[in-house]
């Protein structure tokens, strides 16, 4: 699976410093600093809204990747976490939130959020591929206009405003620079922990499961049960991706988990790539970079700066065309192209 | 997709559910064309307005059934999930409305539509979807790409304003039922139900369109190709059969379905952008409540489903949305395949 | 029900029933009956052979005990339990095995990571997040268990990258992964070449005694030297059982199978 040239390693081993190309080790450190080179605008809007979005299509990857199953749940249970925050935590709706501590409603969110998943998931593992698409966007659909039109829970169509994060150690964690971290840091936790769990025994099952699930029925596995905890655990990402991303809006709405947000997440888990976790980062980058900079481009243009849509549909369109692996398989293609060397034989 | 009795076969291996539904169904037809007691109608409301959310129901299912059943069968044949079927939808019904405006005529909105849809469906097949035979994912993937692309070619050309087309002259105003709405009390007079004459007219052509398509599918020759690709495709191709020719008539018919859905929609209720994936998803839950390829399934599911927003709109207004997810999940956990699905 | 522990052991020495009872098991497709009304036991540690011409229904045979669909009607019963309705792992988990036909390997995978899984799919731990530590005991044993099979060089390619004859080994090491009671080979010896097919007998006859098993073969030379039993199927039902020779002298089996080319190599 990696194409990096690094020593074979057992499942179990967990070297850091020998394992790690010197590659991760510059982007790591250009992350750290950003806030230096990087003005407010790049740090919250687009370095932070790139690490959310990211980490919800990581959660569509690690289904899609490793458990050949693609949901369109993911932008959805993320919603529902940002929800439950706002209606367990503060905000300016004050008859519907609770006002409970941080400490409760973060973990109550995701814990929430992931039942959800799983809820949805046991649904879906009962059928095949396409199938999977097309339930789990219904349930996505339905989940949008319930919300819509619930006033009790939901408040509706107006949703929930001013949600900010807790102030912690007298850290204001909607600023810029600490947003940046907030979000830099939840993203590297997850896709760590996704690199981590693909090699557990957890992990290889879900990509036998995804392989063969007849053998692995025959090999003592339920596959059903497997794919289901699958959904539980892509939930748990995204339930924080919606966290943070509810508090990068401070605010929240049903068309925060429409159908135009659950598509933008699966264009940005095919353009980036589905078959490493690293994709769905660029995949983000790539929108979010698009989103943000294409109005002014289509402006020059002489075209309405509302046609970004068109843009990224259309790139969407060419990448699936073209290169269904998303940039990652352009990576590899291109990888591969490289001559070999006579003498060591590898690339 | 129609072998044995499927009635008899359903009720001799599920009687208690058969003894179930006959009852509803009872139950139902008795609500319909009995007139209410006094008693009845203090509790649950008027019978016009129950009438009214009952032949609201099943006209909306008409409108589903025939967006549906093109999506059933280009699903059910060439395993193509096409997302795009209600941008599909909505440029018929925007295209219609231009054809209605530029012609006066709202009948020659239907065959043109129908005919422009069509083509469209044609090109994408040829095209787009040949290349990626086998390839589901993928093709489902640029269903997306050209429904997100599409959407906003029509929010470019048409706008966010609300279109509606209008009813003709001919078709406005309201027909009388053979159905009691009311007993008056001092005369003993029957009041007879009133409903739209166009919304009549559509269920009768969508009754027609769906006969057609049955008689088709299974008693001509191409019908019987189509029901054989569906079992098993490779077999079809590899009997000599130009299979090719079959798909593109398949989603041609499937996309022109669709258009002239819109037009009826674009009459019943309006156009706007969203109606897309309103009827994608409506045509989603049908198909799958249903039974994946399968037009009678289509039929089915489209009534009840239709019934469901309606009824539920009416008598609980902020859950309609929750009884129709409810029946989805309810098919969905207890037979994945659909009410009128292929086992699987 | 750990089963990498010493239970089979235990049970194999003390169970006096049958290790695989079937009990008019019929299974119908369409109008079509695959196999009709099969009732056959095979004791603990028993070597059956289970032969026919294609179509004789073998396979189907194979795929009602281990699991993939439910027989239209019959019994099936494994170390005494009745198993008819059970998913296919809980039939794995009490001590059954299969290997196939045609290779059903993880392609993608190396050839460790298959192992592993077979090994892991038997015992505790499927869902363990956590990875494996140095000297975990689940991946020594999976190293053993490629070193019996003599994939050691061949352990970290990608089986894609198997030569076929390297796959077919992995396909027995997966079967023999955990603790097996009971095992179905389903033609291990298909497309072997005869250094290959001598290892294949080798293996088998080399299995612990308490580990019964049924092996559908073309290959006559390789079923009747491993099998101490033979059942012939013909058209979906059982037509004869016997010892091989018996079944090799038969009249009637001369009758059916002769010029079928069924002696010669496949």
């Amino acid at each position: 699976m990696a194409v990096t040239e690094q020593p074979r390693v057992e499942p179990g081993q967990w070297n850091l410093i020998e394992r790690v190309h010197p590659a991760w080790w510059v982007l790591g450190f250009i992350l750290l600093v950003m806030p230096l080179l990087a003005n407010d605008f790049w740090l919250f809007q687009v370095f932070g809204w790139t690490f959310i979005l990211g980490m919800i299509a990581l959660s569509m990857m690690f289904l899609a990747g490793y458990g050949g199953m693609v949901s369109l749940i993911q932008m959805t249970v993320a919603a529902l976490g940002g929800y439950m925050v706002a209606i367990l935590g503060t905000s300016g709706v004050a008859e519907i939130s609770q006002g409970l501590p941080w400490w409760v409603y973060v973990p109550a969110a995701i814990l929430i959020a992931a039942a959800f998943g799983t809820l949805v998931g046991a649904l879906a593992v009962r059928t095949e591929g396409i199938y999977t698409i097309m339930i789990t966007l219904a349930i996505a659909s339905a989940f949008f206009y319930f919300a819509r039109q619930n006033y009790g829970l939901f408040n509706g169509y107006s949703g929930f405003n001013l949600v900010v994060p807790p102030m912690l150690f007298g850290v204001d964690w909607r600023g810029a620079v600490p947003f940046y971290y907030l979000t830099l840091g939840c993203a590297v936790l997850s896709y760590a922990a996704v690199v981590y769990v693909s090699r557990s025994p957890f992990g290889l099952a879900l990509q036998g499961v995804r392989d063969n699930p007849r053998r692995m029925a025959a090999l003592g596995y339920s596959v059903n049960a497997h794919r289901i905890a699958a959904y539980t655990f892509a939930s748990a990402i995204a339930a924080v991706g919606g966290i943070l991303l509810v508090w990068q809006n401070a605010q929240i709405s049903p068309g925060t988990a429409g159908i135009p947000a659950v598509i933008d997440i699966l264009v940005i888990a095919v353009v980036g790539g589905i078959k490493r976790p690293i994709g769905p980062f660029i995949g983000a980058l790539i929108y979010v970079v698009l989103r943000t900079f294409s109005p002014d481009v289509l402006l020059a243009f002489g075209l309405s700066g509302e046609r970004f849509k068109l843009l990224i549909g259309m790139g969407f369109l060419i990448v699936v065309f073209f290169s269904p692996d998303g940039v990652l398989g352009l990576w590899e293609k291109w990888q591969a192209r490289k001559p070999r060397d006579p003498l060591k034989g590898g690339r | 997709m129609g072998r044995e009795p499927l009635l008899q076969r359903f009720a001799s291996r599920h009687p208690i559910w058969t003894l179930l539904v006959a009852i509803v169904a009872a139950g139902l037809l008795w609500l319909i064309f009995a007139p209410w007691s006094d008693g009845l109608e203090d509790a649950i409301g008027k019978k016009k307005v129950f009438l009214n959310a009952v032949f609201g129901g099943v006209t909306l299912g008409a409108l589903y059934f025939l967006v549906a059943a093109g999506f059933t069968l280009i699903f059910g044949l060439m395993r193509n999930v096409n997302l795009a079927h209600g941008s599909l939808y909505l440029l018929g019904g925007y295209l219609g409305f231009e054809v209605s405006e530029a012609t006066g005529s709202w009948l020659l909105a239907f065959p043109v539509v129908f005919v422009v849809v069509a083509i469209l469906g044609l090109l994408l097949q040829h095209v787009v979807f040949r290349r990626m035979e086998g390839q589901e994912l993928r093709q489902t993937m640029v269903t997306i790409g050209l429904s997100v692309v599409l959407a906003d070619i029509m929010l470019w050309i048409w706008g966010g304003q609300s279109y509606t087309i209008l009813t003709p002259d001919l078709l406005s105003g309201p027909v009388e039922l053979p159905v009691i709405s009311s007993i008056r009390a001092d005369t003993g007079d029957v009041i007879w139900f009133k409903f739209p004459a166009v919304r009549i007219a559509i269920l009768i052509a969508a009754i027609v369109i769906g006969v057609a398509m049955w008689l088709v599918l299974n008693r001509s020759r191409l019908g019987m190709l189509i029901r054989a690709g569906v079992d098993d495709r490779e077999m079809l191709a590899a009997s000599g059969v130009r299979i090719q020719y079959v798909f593109l008539a398949v989603f041609a018919f499937g996309a022109g379905l669709a258009g002239i859905g819109g037009i009826v929609g674009g009459t019943f209720q309006s156009l706007t952008p969203g109606e897309d994936t309103r009827f994608l998803l409506a045509s989603l839950v049908v198909v799958i409540v249903g039974g994946m390829g399968s037009i009678p399934g289509a039929a089915l599911g489209a009534v009840i489903i239709g019934l469901a927003e309606q009824l539920g709109l009416v008598y609980a207004p902020t859950y309609s949305v929750v009884f129709t997810f409810l029946i989805m999940a309810v098919v969905l956990a207890f037979r994945p395949q659909g009410l009128l699905g292929a086992g699987r | 029900m750990d089963g990498s522990r010493n239970t089979a052991g235990r049970l194999g020495s003390v169970s006096s029933g049958n290790a695989l009872e079937l009990r008019g098991v019929t299974k119908m497709f369409g109008a079509l009956a695959a196999i009709s009304d099969v009732t056959m036991s095979v004791r603990p540690g028993e070597r059956r052979a289970v032969l026919g011409s294609n179509g004789a229904g073998k396979t189907t045979l194979f795929n009602c005990v281990t699991g993939d669909f439910l027989p239209t009607s019959g019994t099936i019963r494994l170390f005494g339990e009745d198993v008819t309705a059970f998913p296919a792992y809980e039939r794995i988990r009490r001590g059954l095995r299969r290997t196939y036909q045609i290779s059903l390997l993880f392609g993608g995978l190396t050839v460790a990571d298959n192992v592993y899984l077979a090994c892991r799919g038997v015992s505790r731990g499927r869902f363990s997040l956590l990875r494996p530590r140095r000297g975990d005991v689940l991946t020594s044993r999976a190293a053993e268990l490629i070193e019996a099979v003599h994939l050691t060089a061949a352990r970290d390619s990608l089986v894609a990258n198997l030569s076929y004859g390297q796959q077919r080994q992995l396909e027995i090491a997966l079967a023999l992964a955990g603790a097996p009671r009971f095992i179905l080979f389903d033609e291990p010896a298909a497309g072997l070449s005869p250094t290959e097919r001598q290892e294949l007998v080798a293996i088998l006859t080399g299995l612990p005694g308490h580990i019964g098993f049924i092996i559908i073969e073309h290959d006559m030379d390789v079923a009747l030297r491993v099998a101490e039993s033979v059942t012939m199927m013909h058209n979906g039902r059982i037509f004869k059982e016997g010892t091989p020779t018996e079944i090799e002298n038969d009249p009637e089996v001369q009758e059916l199978y002769l010029g079928d080319g069924s002696h010669a190599h496949a």
